[in-house]
């Protein structure tokens, strides 16, 4: 099935799934109090539309803030763990252990010290996104090809040569895979943040509208960061794809 | 034209521990290599030649006797010295041909006009003209191997260790590569220590061929190859001499299989 | 050997600054692990917070519950989209775009049409559970060996034959790496949902220590949710090296 194929099917569905959601709505098969017409959904985001720029932006800042910290974190420590093998063996189980803890459980307490607000939600984007970052880029730095690695130190390359030449330009594909990922748990930890101890920004205007039974500005603002979501991993793959012509 | 170095390989053996204890490569391996000489080691699967090579190239210290390069004892990878080409060409693929062909110079701090030029200079006579911009990707397996033995050339080392640079290629570019192989040598006068199993390439190539014995590897025999460039392979001196590798040969492969239970 | 020796020490170091660090800063806020003992014993008598016990049977029904939907679902889904290759080609793609989005922004309209109740927690576990098993099963099918299931017709096995005795073995492992990463999924999402807002549940008994600022009780609660977690985690890697063993 060609390309265009597939993505007339994909919008047909998506469409007709739309116009159904809609008549069941108007038809009374769907209580609009708890699942909002498409219609009342875009009435809602134009209404709200001066406001969630504002707090697009607000999440936006948390999200990178956080996410900035966690691969300035995480990239350094994944090289380390991934180039020393006795460094790995010993505190890759802790770093795995502490990846499979709900960090969730954290925030009340991160929410305690830090109070309400922007720095609790960009620590908790960070939380969030250190460890695919730090597992990535040590299984990336693990797997170097030894050939290039022996073939620079029979060149005479110093320690600081070989990091430098051979193993970060190396690292670069699971640098970027890791840094895909790692924006979709930033957001989580942000929205979470948000959603838990916050008083701006997406994650709060959704819990806000949760709990206020104001569904069509719910699903709005869903709608919103389900897009920006989905353009800003879609922008990161697009990112990877140019960088790695070599690949 | 860089003139060889000698290589003095002086009572040298290596261990190496495995699980059930420590395993000896190589046990009191001497071995004179003269200036400007090619010389192949010859010897079947395990018997350490690729860790006399190591040693040689300064990647792995011996356990006993010592190793002269120039007369001066070698102390870690010398590449002002030494250049080496392994059986896996380890092309750096971010890198393009000529980037690659350029890394030992930018190691070096040469400058990168200097470096392209070099690398232009060492990629034409190949073949390599109009791929010096293409990624190891793109690249045949000849080709690539090829643009490791430049890589190593940049270099400009009097010395070059090849451990069967053409094990991994087909039957056919292994045969091309072999001429073109012969025809850098008699362009320079570099010394070439060659590792190989095969014995057509020995013969082909070499001035003198060192056989080593099955583990723990041993210097067997060492013969002069006096056949003049071209080499005619059926030629009777070349038959005679396949025959006579061949029955020290086989002693020492059916050896290394019996070992390998 | 030296490896374990090591690993203990970053373990009794880490307790340690974490110790040192805890008291010589606000006790109120934080707490170092020689009060978690006394804190846990407060917890478990039912002192100052509702009974342990009866939340933790709550939570444990509602990941029970979550997680046998999310199979299920998962399951069906995946199958469908695997094995009917051009639904495959039209819907993946749309799932893989879901998956883009941090699961969270869905629990807020989780909250509005459940409500508070256990359904909310359930559902959102359902959702995060259901596409680590979608992905496997899609996953798993694409690397059944082509060869396999070329051999196998060619001797006569029929269609159900073929997916009993040759997908799914081949499937096997992946499939149960799936089946893992969705119970943690689940587990993730439903103390997630009962942390967000809830009535009942351990997620709701951590947010009432919390609330209180009985911090001690909180980090004894949250290091007893993350040992649980761990814990299942650990019986769940167990059961996926077996299924390995067996099936490769």
């Amino acid at each position: 099935m060609g390309r265009l194929r597939v993505l007339g099917w994909q919008a047909l569905s998506v469409g007709a799934a739309l116009l159904a959601w809609e008549a069941a709505v108007r038809v009374g098969l769907l209580d609009a109090a708890f699942i909002p017409a498409p219609s009342a959904v875009l009435r809602a985001l134009a209404a709200t539309a001066a406001d969630t720029l504002p707090r697009l932006g607000d999440t936006l800042v948390k999200t990178l803030l956080g996410y900035a910290l966690a691969v300035g974190v995480g990239v350094p420590a994944g090289l380390v763990l991934g180039s020393r093998p006795v460094a790995h063996a010993v505190a890759m189980p802790y770093v795995v252990a502490l990846y499979g803890i709900p960090k969730i459980l954290i925030l009340p307490w991160i929410a305690l010290i830090f109070g309400i607000g922007l720095s609790t939600a960009a620590l908790s984007a960070a939380v969030f996104a250190v460890f695919p970052v730090v597992v990535l880029i040590a299984a990336g730095t693990r797997d170097v090809d030894p050939a290039i690695v022996t073939v620079a130190v029979s060149m005479g390359a110093s320690r600081a040569q070989i990091a430098r030449k051979v193993l970060l330009p190396a690292v670069v594909p699971s640098v970027l895979t890791a840094m895909r990922v790692a924006m979709v748990f930033a957001m989580l930890g942000a929205l979470l943040a948000e959603m838990l101890a916050g008083n701006r920004g997406m994650g709060f205007q959704m819990q806000r509208m949760a709990l206020a039974f104001r569904a069509p500005e719910l699903f709005a603002a869903t709608a919103i960061v389900s897009v920006l979501s989905i353009s800003a991993v879609l922008f990161l793959e697009h990112l990877n794809e140019r960088l790695g012509r070599w690949r | 034209m860089i003139t060889g170095a000698p290589i003095v390989v002086d009572g040298v053996s290596k261990r190496y521990e495995t699980p059930s204890g420590p395993v000896a490569a190589v046990e009191s391996v001497s071995l004179t290599v003269r200036p400007g000489e090619f010389i192949s080691l010859l010897g079947p699967s395990g018997c350490g030649k690729s860790t006399v090579l190591g040693m040689v190239g300064g990647l792995l210290r011996p356990d006993t006797g010592r190793i002269l390069i120039d007369a001066l004892p070698i102390a870690g990878p010398n590449p002002k010295k030494v250049a080496l080409v392994f059986q896996d060409p380890g092309l750096f693929p971010w890198r393009t041909a000529l980037d690659n062909v350029g890394f030992g110079l930018e190691l070096a701090g040469v400058a990168a006009a200097r470096r392209r030029e070099i690398a232009l200079g060492l990629l034409e006579p190949m073949g390599l003209k109009g791929f010096e911009a293409k990624y190891p990707r793109e690249l045949s397996g000849g080709m690539r191997q090829r643009v490791a033995i430049a890589r190593a050339l940049a270099l400009d080392t009097p010395i070059l260790l090849m451990d069967e640079p053409f094990g991994a290629l087909d039957e056919q570019t292994r045969l091309l590569m072999g001429e073109w192989l012969v025809d850098i040598r008699r362009r320079t006068s570099r010394t070439i220590v060659f590792v190989t199993h095969s014995l057509y390439e020995a013969i082909a190539l070499s001035d003198r061929i060192a056989v080593m014995t099955a583990r723990p590897g041993r210097i067997k025999d060492v013969l002069e190859v006096t056949l003049p460039y071209p080499r005619v392979l059926d030629a009777p001196e070349a038959v005679d001499l396949h025959a006579k590798l061949w029955a020290q040969l086989r002693e020492e492969s059916l050896r290394a299989m019996d070992g390998q239970q | 050997m030296r490896i374990w020796l090591w690993r203990a020490l970053v373990l009794l170091g880490a307790l340690a600054l974490w110790e040192a660090a805890a008291r010589m800063l606000n006790p109120i806020l934080y707490v170092g692990p020689s009060r978690l003992p006394a804190a846990l014993g407060r917890v478990l008598a039912t002192r100052d917070l509702p009974p342990l016990a009866d939340h933790v049977w709550i939570t444990l029904g509602e990941i029970a519950a979550a997680y046998v939907l999310a199979v299920a679902g998962g399951l069906w889904v995946g199958f469908l989209l695997g094995l009917r290759k051009t639904l495959g080609r039209i819907y993946e793609p749309l799932l893989a775009a879901l998956y883009a989005v941090p699961s969270v922004v869905w629990y807020p309209s989780l909250m509005l049409f459940f409500g508070l109740g256990p359904a909310s927690k359930i559902a959102f576990g359902v959702l995060l559970g259901f596409f680590p098993v979608t992905l496997a099963v899609l996953a798993g099918i694409r690397q059944v060996p082509a060869t396999l299931v070329t051999v196998a017709t060619s001797m006569g096995a029929g269609p159900w034959t073929l997916f009993r005795k040759v997908m799914l073995p081949a499937m096997a492992s992946t499939l149960v790496g799936g089946l893992r990463t969705g119970l943690a999924l689940s587990v993730v999402g439903v103390l997630v949902g009962e942390l967000l807002g809830a009535r009942s549940g351990l997620g709701y008994l951590i947010n009432y220590a919390y609330g209180l600022m009985m911090t001690a009780e909180y980090a004894a609660l949250v290091v007893l949710v993350a040992a649980a977690v761990l814990l299942l985690d650990g019986a769940g890697s167990l059961a996926e090296a077996r299924v390995k063993r067996w099936a490769d």
